[in-house]
């Protein structure tokens, strides 16, 4: 009775502090994350001119099967997923394994220098890769010079060589990036694992998938994930560097989705359709990748 | 561990000094862009804020209003011009409208013709009405005011007009053996023909312009009356013969080497600017742009632009742009507004005289047509009358449908042509481009 009188116990002052501290951020989250996306949500069984929204029920989720610009934008956007992400992820891996190297000298500034273009604005380096890229562009310029080209290649303006520079881009800005996780991943390999190897006569190949690449796995799924959401979302590089072109053959779903709402008669209903799908697909593909890439059987 | 705990303390700093010039600072990626001009329309008094976009044109004809009014009306009088791309000016707006505040829309907005339609349409309520302001709208050209006049009402005080010139350079044409006088009143087929001998005796292309924004079908379209819309404003691409025939010409230009296309803007200036092009034909706000080519003074002329071959109406006389100063609803101080138009955009013959050697903006306005300034020989012209022959042109430019939806089809229309010329079929995919169109108007 005692006890009582004096207020909660000490498990029950625990949790109140548990509580107290969680608050804070929770209330943040809500109000910052999810409060919009449910209004997004809304929004997107909405159509309107203007301001003036009724719902239509499913209507605008029923209109992105039919519009060709946002079907394609979807096959842009797992094109440069399918080709980009397995490129960067690969390089970054193998640079990582190469400046962990113990006997590398100057392995911090190796190190710095993959890791500056992450330091780089996205809209600036887009639109220094669209320079590079011009007709009149260093890119060109270098070409012609050497004689491999007699004049400059609308490199921005042809399809398939848009969407290779796209990938270029993407890949000298976000290796470094996941670089530098696979470093981290890498230095927490015992040395002595690897010593044991080579005793047992293990190549440097047979060392890299038979024990890098196992050690490295949770850090290979979560680059995985970073990767397959950042080109799902992507966006700076389809607006500065080809502006979708030409004839949308760069444009990205985001890219799309926000021409709907700002550039275009301003359909946010539709937008905001659109972007919940992009999210769906988000989620869907993160939980198969981390069933995939579960351990515990 | 002193080295630890300076460098600690060395990035603290750094973040927290930087953090605190957040609110000027830019934003990275696209989610921001806000920055640095949050401020929104004056809080009353005497001061007006503007957003407008051309450093070359239409910004010092702002501040040159401004100068004016502050001069003869108030001195107390205060103008800010925030450079914001036409670009922005309208996302801002749009979202701003989306939002339901319009708490940090400027007093006065300069904004394309062709897009007002469209924001007047979905978002009327972020616009004044100026029917009885007390400025004289009759002494504007009628089809420039169309542009700004909903169910009767005007909103807009006209600025420049888009009316078509062709610029070409002088030497360059005679190298190829050629005056200016060959290239007036030409057809396409004649304007072909000698930019093939041009391009074969000098290497220059004849003319350049965005592929992903079509601005040359436009105004050949507008050159024979026509457009990609029908009366009501819906989109008629299949079976339009002009255009059929717009998208031919331009195939042509392209193919033979004539035409060099370009993926951005800044691409379009600097082809005319590193003299990779004998000349470019534009509404006539391109010009102050080639006047800032200094070192080319003496060597442009302009003249009109080529017509259709094939379309019946077909004229060497377009439009392409071409602007109005509207009034948001969010200006505290309407009546100096409505004042500050009155006296200046419409009302002040020397307003327009004295922009016009800086800028080039032609106005709109009648009695500014009639000053001595119009009628004097340009220099940087090789001393043509550019000035009352643009007047001119633009008294003979045909009017053609429009839409609010203005953009989208003529995006859409642009990928159609970009599919065209990399070998599909026209028939189908103008077919399935009319289809596209008339998606977006669902």
């Amino acid at each position: 009775m005692e006890q009582k009188k004096k207020g909660m116990t000490l498990i029950a002052k625990q949790k109140a502090a548990g509580w107290a501290f969680l608050t804070p951020a929770t209330l943040m989250i809500a109000v910052m994350s999810f409060y919009p996306m449910i209004r997004a949500f809304i929004l997107s069984l909405q159509t309107g001119k203007g301001t003036n929204y009724r719902f239509t029920g499913f209507s605008n989720y029923a209109r992105m099967f039919q519009d060709r610009v946002f079907i394609r934008s979807v096959g842009n956007t797992f094109f440069y997923l399918a080709i980009q992400v397995p490129i960067m992820l690969v390089l970054a891996i193998l640079l990582a394994q190469l400046l962990n190297n113990k006997d590398l000298r100057f392995k911090g500034l190796f190190r710095t220098c993959v890791f500056l273009p992450c330091a780089t604005s996205l809209v600036s380096y887009a639109i220094i890769f669209r320079f590079l890229f011009a007709q009149d562009g260093l890119v060109n310029n270098a070409l012609v010079k050497l004689g491999i080209l007699s004049q400059g290649y609308n490199f921005l303006g042809t399809a398939w060589s848009a969407k290779m520079v796209i990938i270029i881009a993407l890949v000298w800005r976000w290796t470094g990036y996941n670089m530098v996780f696979y470093l981290a991943g890498l230095q927490n390999i015992e040395y002595s694992v690897y010593e044991a190897a080579k005793i047992d006569g293990a190549n440097g190949w047979k060392t890299f998938w038979g024990i890098t690449v196992p050690l490295l796995k949770p850090t290979i799924i979560m680059t995985f994930i970073m990767s397959i959401n950042g080109t799902l979302q992507l966006f700076d590089e389809s607006v500065n560097l080809t502006n979708g072109g030409p004839a949308n053959s760069t444009i990205t779903m985001s890219h799309y989705i926000y021409n709907t709402c700002f550039l275009r008669a301003p359909n946010f209903g539709y937008g905001s359709a659109m972007a919940f799908f992009v999210f769906i697909i988000v989620a869907v593909l993160a939980f198969i990748n981390l069933k995939v890439g579960d351990t515990r059987d | 561990m002193k080295k630890k705990l300076f460098s600690v303390l060395l990035a603290g700093t750094m973040v927290l000094s930087l953090a605190a010039c957040g609110s000027g600072g830019s934003d990275e990626g696209g989610s921001g862009g806000d920055s640095g001009s949050d401020e929104g329309g004056s809080s009353g008094g005497d001061k007006l804020v503007v957003w407008t976009w051309d450093p070359a044109f239409n910004i010092p004809a702002i501040e040159e209003a401004g100068k004016i009014y502050k001069d003869t009306v108030n001195d107390k009088f205060e103008l800010e011009v925030v450079e914001t791309l036409s670009d922005d000016c309208e996302t801002k707006l749009q979202t701003c409208a989306e939002s339901g505040d319009f708490g940090t829309m400027p007093d006065i907005v300069l904004m394309q013709d062709n897009s007002y339609q469209k924001f007047v349409s979905f978002y009327p309520e972020a616009f004044s009405d100026l029917t009885d302001s007390g400025i004289d709208f009759s002494q504007f050209a009628e089809g420039k005011l169309s542009y700004s006049t909903v169910d009767g009402k005007n909103y807009g005080v006209p600025f420049d007009n888009g009316a078509v010139v062709s610029c070409y350079r002088t030497d360059i044409l005679k190298e190829a053996g050629y005056t200016i006088a060959d290239i007036t009143d030409i057809d396409w087929d004649k304007f072909i023909e000698i930019g093939k001998v041009v391009k074969e005796k000098t290497g220059k292309y004849m003319l350049s312009g965005q592929a992903n924004s079509q601005d040359i079908v436009m105004m050949m379209l507008q050159s024979a009356g026509a457009s990609l819309f029908n009366e009501d404003g819906t989109p008629n691409l299949v079976g339009n013969d002009p255009l059929n025939e717009c998208i031919d010409i331009y195939q042509k230009m392209v193919k033979e080497g004539i035409f060099y296309e370009v993926n951005e803007w800044d691409e379009y200036v600097s082809s005319i600017t590193n003299e990779q092009c004998a000349g470019t034909i534009n509404g006539n706000w391109i010009m102050a742009t080639i006047m800032g080519m200094e070192d080319t003074a003496g060597m442009w002329e302009i003249t009109n632009m080529p017509k259709l071959v094939k379309t019946a109406d077909a004229t060497n006389y377009s439009n392409n742009g071409g602007s109005s100063w509207y009034v948001t609803s969010n200006c505290k101080n309407t009546e100096l507004a409505f004042d500050f138009l009155a006296k200046t955009f419409a009302g002040s013959e020397d307003l327009y005289s004295n922009i016009l050697p800086t800028t080039g903006a032609i106005g709109t306005w009648g009695p500014a047509g009639e000053s001595e300034a119009y009628q004097a020989p340009q220099a940087f012209w090789n001393d043509q009358p550019i000035y009352s022959t643009i007047v001119e042109y633009a008294e003979k430019t045909p009017t053609n449908n429009t839409s609010a939806y203005y953009y989208d089809v003529r995006e859409v229309i642009s990928t159609a042509i970009q599919d065209i010329m990399t070998g599909g079929n026209a028939d189908d995919i103008l077919e399935q481009a009319q289809a596209d169109a008339e998606f977006y108007y669902q």
